[in-house]
């Protein structure tokens, strides 16, 4: 139950600052986004230079557009790969690494996350490059003999810009796990050691139910990141081979600023937004009628 | 609730400031002027310091101008910043350094302003213009009407290892197939690895570099006016049949799209490939690596004797909504930029290519020359260079053909069916032009 | 009992050693740019020449320093980050307890408007936020790059998240007692809080030590602008090609305050502070 018996002005004051800057620099720009998707405005036709009601125009278009159906799946199938993969290695380093013996490796894991984006992309251009590139010399370790032209391959080109964000976030989400594992209560462990439960049935019974918060948090926090990325494209495959590397953040921000066509990038914007406001809502419903508060 | 409060007032306190300075901050046309002078840096080229120098330079001369030096990462960051800023209703640079082919997007957007009405009051106009290599101006002309100055440009070139091919006992290739013959006696295999491919060609941005191609089977994939496209033509999938040729038929280089444009200079100059096909941009850095002998040409093409090439880098651009005092001074400097004398000492340091005829008259150039015999002949290549990929709605129809292109390096589509395709995509996308 | 005291010490050193080799592994970008930053100027990287050049060099990093003004982008990147940090532990753990603790009509509607800042991409919002920062009158200033992530939307969530972990009886006995909400928030909720603030601070000092595209559209001057800004001069593939060893010495002239930041930071806060959460 919640504190029902004052409800005053006092939570909205204090949501307050939060609010007015979320207004003037989210809130009101993504409506004048949501408006502008009516509109047919593209700066580089004359007679589109002045917005002109389009209706939904726009949306018909992208969604009739082969290319953009593309892009979507691009989108989802790299949003699908990074999630899952990123959260089992964050869950897997923050289980390891919780042991004080090996606290010293933290700084090993975590900080790709320091390293801008646009340098990590950039070393891992020379890491990926065919022949001698230390990433191909790495798997033919292990007998890998298939393409090494990671960043030209249409089949290839997705899943190197995976790999890149897979190294460079999981280490973050490590942190969450490392503090949600940290809260764990110890005793219950003991209990489950005495009573000579194995490791997997703990595991599976305990502590991932435990973290379920954390990986709640996890989740929300990696979707919406894996569906902001955009540096690593531009640095790395410039959305090709043929595209098959372009996100919707990608498109966005080429449709925008090279493409010139206002209309279509706020209708791009509104989608992205859709997604992911359905995807939060959803997620946040589930969380709320498990009855935390 | 002190803490809420507090935002409060700061928040009031900001919006007043808000108000009393852009109150403030009207000028007059008259007196002291400050232009903004926005640069993408090439990478490690003393750029930033030449610059610097030509604004402090142009300042002694004329004390009643600032000029403010900012630097951008590359070109599409100027173009990100120009764009945003004038959006957004702010000051924008008064020239900016785009690339020479974005003219027609950002002319019809209006984000530029024609330089015609001050090159019409220039003394000597056509002294001026006319001192330019031609084809460096051929992206400048929008609505008859002259919009952007030469200034760090750069053509298409094939480098080559003279040693290597010399002790190979193989001749300087002179058309398709010898050059497909030649690098393919130049790689080398051991077993079933390679350890040395014969050429480099990337593809992972390919209009500019496959431009050559297509002009060397007869067919540039741009025409004269702006909206022509010949991306179906014959010769052009000709050109894209020899390209897959060059690893299906000639084993020179590996299959399908090439992204390799970092690596290939380093991959050159440590003799890992005898040949490449990359920006005469990076003359300078492979010079000061290579312990060979290094030829440069323009890319051969499908009869006999010929080669091929086109330009590319970035031209001066003046911004549009400046006041009467600022395009002034705007204009003059860009002037003083393209002198020729510091257009001979740019290229000189930075290894772009030197802008303006008379620019061979200078000495430090002719010595520079001499001694380097290779940037004589990139100038000489020049004059077989034809026009860069320019077009309305350039990022639209690129993408259109560089997605089509790739698909049929990939395989994944038969190169007349990949070009037929783009063609009518193309087309569609330029509907609203023609 | 020897043999399994024997048996644990091998085990022991063996995970230790696989540890140390995944470590290893993960670290391996980092480390060849560390190396590749070493070498002397002008030396190919390729086939057979992938790590350590002629010799050892600070060449790269004298030219990145000459190219770019290192020292005051630091500045002002550090300037940046205390700025948001500061105002946004203020503003989110207000607005955080304000959801974890109060019931009040419009909660729901209010809580998914600000997460709404997480989902929209700041590519989306560039122009209409330059917009505004201009009629505020802080182009190219420092507050022009802080003021718009004043509010988050991360640190509300984060907070919020965290803050109903903790048992509300807590709160309410304090109420009860005739605490004011900032004494509940003050002494009760931030103190359990600590492991999510930090985790909080880590990464909003870390995405705004590398925020590139905002900053370099608000400021024009380097008076104003920050370390990612130099670094932008040297990650461009640009005409010529990738320049490796420059490209590694500029990004740890960037990252490297931060990596040192974290190595202290984590004997400091790590250990300590994620065992005083809740048992």
């Amino acid at each position: 139950m919640k504190n029902n018996k004052k409800t005053t002005v006092l939570p909205y004051l204090l949501i307050l600052p939060t609010f007015v800057f979320v207004c003037i620099f989210t809130i009101y720009p993504t409506i004048a986004s949501f408006v502008g998707s009516f509109y047919q405005h593209r700066l580089n036709v004359p007679r589109y230079r002045e917005p002109v009601f389009n209706g939904l125009g726009n949306y018909r278009d992208i969604f009739a557009s082969a290319d953009f159906r593309m892009i979507l799946q691009n989108t989802f199938v790299y949003v699908l790969a990074l999630v899952p993969l990123t959260i089992l290695a964050a869950l897997f380093f923050a289980l390891w690494l919780k042991n004080k013996r090996f606290a010293r490796l933290r700084i090993a894991i975590f900080h790709p996350t320091i390293l801008p984006m646009v340098s990590a992309a950039t070393i891992w251009i020379f890491f990926l490059t065919p022949d001698y590139g230390l990433f191909n010399q790495f798997l033919r370790l292990f007998g890998y003999s298939g393409a090494e032209n990671w960043i030209s391959n249409p089949n290839l080109a997705l899943m190197a810009l995976v790999l890149v964000g897979f190294w460079k976030e999981a280490g973050f989400y490590m942190i969450y796990y490392l503090a949600g594992v940290q809260n764990l209560p110890e005793d219950v462990y003991e209990a489950l050691k005495l009573e000579g439960a194995g490791p997997l049935t703990v595991f599976f019974r305990f502590t991932l139910p435990l973290l379920r918060r954390t990986t709640l948090f996890v989740t929300t926090v990696a979707v919406i990141g894996a569906f902001r990325a955009i540096d690593h494209v531009i640095v790395m495959t410039s959305g090709g081979p043929s595209g098959t590397s372009t996100l919707l953040l990608y498109q966005l921000w080429k449709v925008r600023f090279e493409n010139l066509n206002i209309g279509q990038a706020s209708t791009i914007t509104v989608i992205l937004v859709m997604v992911l406001l359905l995807f939060t809502i959803s997620n946040f419903l589930l969380n709320e009628k498990r009855g935390e508060k | 609730m002190p803490k809420t409060t507090m935002t409060l007032r700061m928040l009031s306190i900001l919006a007043l400031a808000a108000a009393l300075f852009t109150g403030c901050q009207k000028e007059s046309s008259d007196g002291p002027v400050t232009i903004k002078v926005a640069y993408p840096v090439a990478v490690d080229a003393p750029v930033t310091d030449i610059l610097n120098q030509y604004a402090e330079d142009y300042m002694a001369i004329h004390p009643e101008v600032t000029i403010e030096t900012v630097y951008a990462g590359g070109y599409n960051d100027v173009k990100t910043m120009i764009q945003t800023t004038i959006d957004g209703g702010g000051d924008a640079p008064a020239l900016s350094v785009l690339l020479a082919t974005d003219l027609f997007d950002l002319a019809n957007a209006q984000y530029l302003t024609s330089m015609s009405a001050h090159l019409d009051a220039m003394d000597g106009r056509d002294d001026y213009l006319g001192d330019f290599l031609p084809v460096f101006m051929e992206n400048s002309y929008y609505m008859d009407e002259i919009w952007s100055l030469p200034f760090q440009r750069s053509a298409v070139v094939l480098y080559y290892n003279a040693d290597m091919i010399a002790e190979a006992g193989l001749e300087v290739p002179t058309d398709w197939e010898s050059l497909g013959e030649t690098a393919g006696a130049l790689t080398l295999r051991e077993g079933n690895s390679v350890t040395r491919w014969g050429l480099d060609y990337s593809s992972d941005w390919p209009y500019w570099v496959f431009q050559p191609l297509a002009m060397g089977a007869g067919q540039n994939i741009v025409g004269a006016g702006d909206t022509e496209i010949y991306f179906d033509d014959e010769a052009v999938i000709r050109a894209i049949e020899y390209y897959n040729d060059l690893s299906a038929k000639y084993g020179a280089m590996p299959a399908g799209v090439q992204a390799s444009w970092g690596s290939a200079v380093p991959d050159f100059v440590t003799g890992n490939r005898a040949m490449i096909v990359h920006s005469s941009g990076s003359l300078s850095s492979i010079l000061a690596q290579a312990d060979f002998n290094v030829g440069v040409m323009g890319v051969p093409g499908e009869t006999e004797g010929t080669s091929f090439s086109v330009p590319g880098g970035g031209n001066i651009y003046m911004t549009a909504g400046l006041s009467e005092a600022e395009e002034k001074a705007a204009f003059d400097f860009a002037v003083f930029m393209t002198d020729a004398a510091r257009a001979a000492e740019f290229s000189i340091a930075t290894g772009y290519i030197a802008t303006r005829t008379s620019c061979g008259e200078n000495e430090e150039l002719q010595a520079y020359r001499t001694e380097h015999p290779q940037v004589e002949e990139i100038q000489n290549i020049l004059g077989t260079a034809g026009k860069e990929f320019a077009i309305q709605n350039l990022g639209e129809v690129r993408t259109i053909f560089h997605n089509y292109l790739q698909a049929a390096f990939n395989g994944q589509m038969d190169a007349a069916e990949a070009m037929k395709t783009a063609q009518e995509e193309s087309d569609r996308a330029l509907a609203d032009f023609r | 009992m020897i043999e399994t005291g024997l048996k644990r010490k091998i085990f022991s050193t063996l995970t230790m050693g696989i540890g140390i080799l995944i470590a290893l592994l993960w670290s391996m970008p980092l480390i060849w740019a560390l190396i590749a930053s070493l070498r002397p100027l002008n030396e190919p990287f390729t086939r057979g020449q992938v790590w350590f050049g002629s010799g050892l060099s600070l060449a790269n990093y004298a030219r990145a320093f000459s190219l770019a003004p290192f020292g005051l982008y630091f500045r002002n990147t550090v300037f940046l980050v205390l700025m948001i940090l500061s105002v946004q532990l203020v503003t989110s753990s207000m607005a955080g307890f304000a959801f974890a603790f109060y019931s009040f009509k419009g909660e729901k509607i209010l809580f998914t408007l600000i997460l709404t800042q997480m989902m929209i991409p700041t590519v989306a919002l560039l122009v209409p936020n330059f917009q505004t920062i201009r009629v505020m009158g802080l182009y190219d200033t420092i507050p022009a790059m802080a003021i718009p992530f004043w509010g988050s939307a991360f640190g509300t969530f984060l907070l919020r998240q965290s803050f109903l972990g903790i048992p509300r009886d807590y709160g309410d006995a304090a109420m009860v007692d005739g605490c004011k909400w900032y004494q509940v928030l003050w002494h009760v909720y931030l103190p359990m809080a600590v492991p999510s603030m930090i985790a909080f601070s880590i990464s909003t000092v870390n995405w705004h030590w590398n925020s590139l595209l905002w900053p370099m559209i608000v400021t024009q001057s380097d008076n104003a602008r920050p370390l990612t800004a130099g670094l932008a001069r040297f990650t461009q593939l640009g005409e010529i090609g990738a320049q490796w060893g420059l490209m590694s010495a500029a990004t740890l002239i960037v990252a490297l305050p931060l990596l040192i930041l974290f190595l202290v930071f984590q004997k400091r806060f790590m250990e300590g502070y994620m065992n005083s959460g809740l048992k």
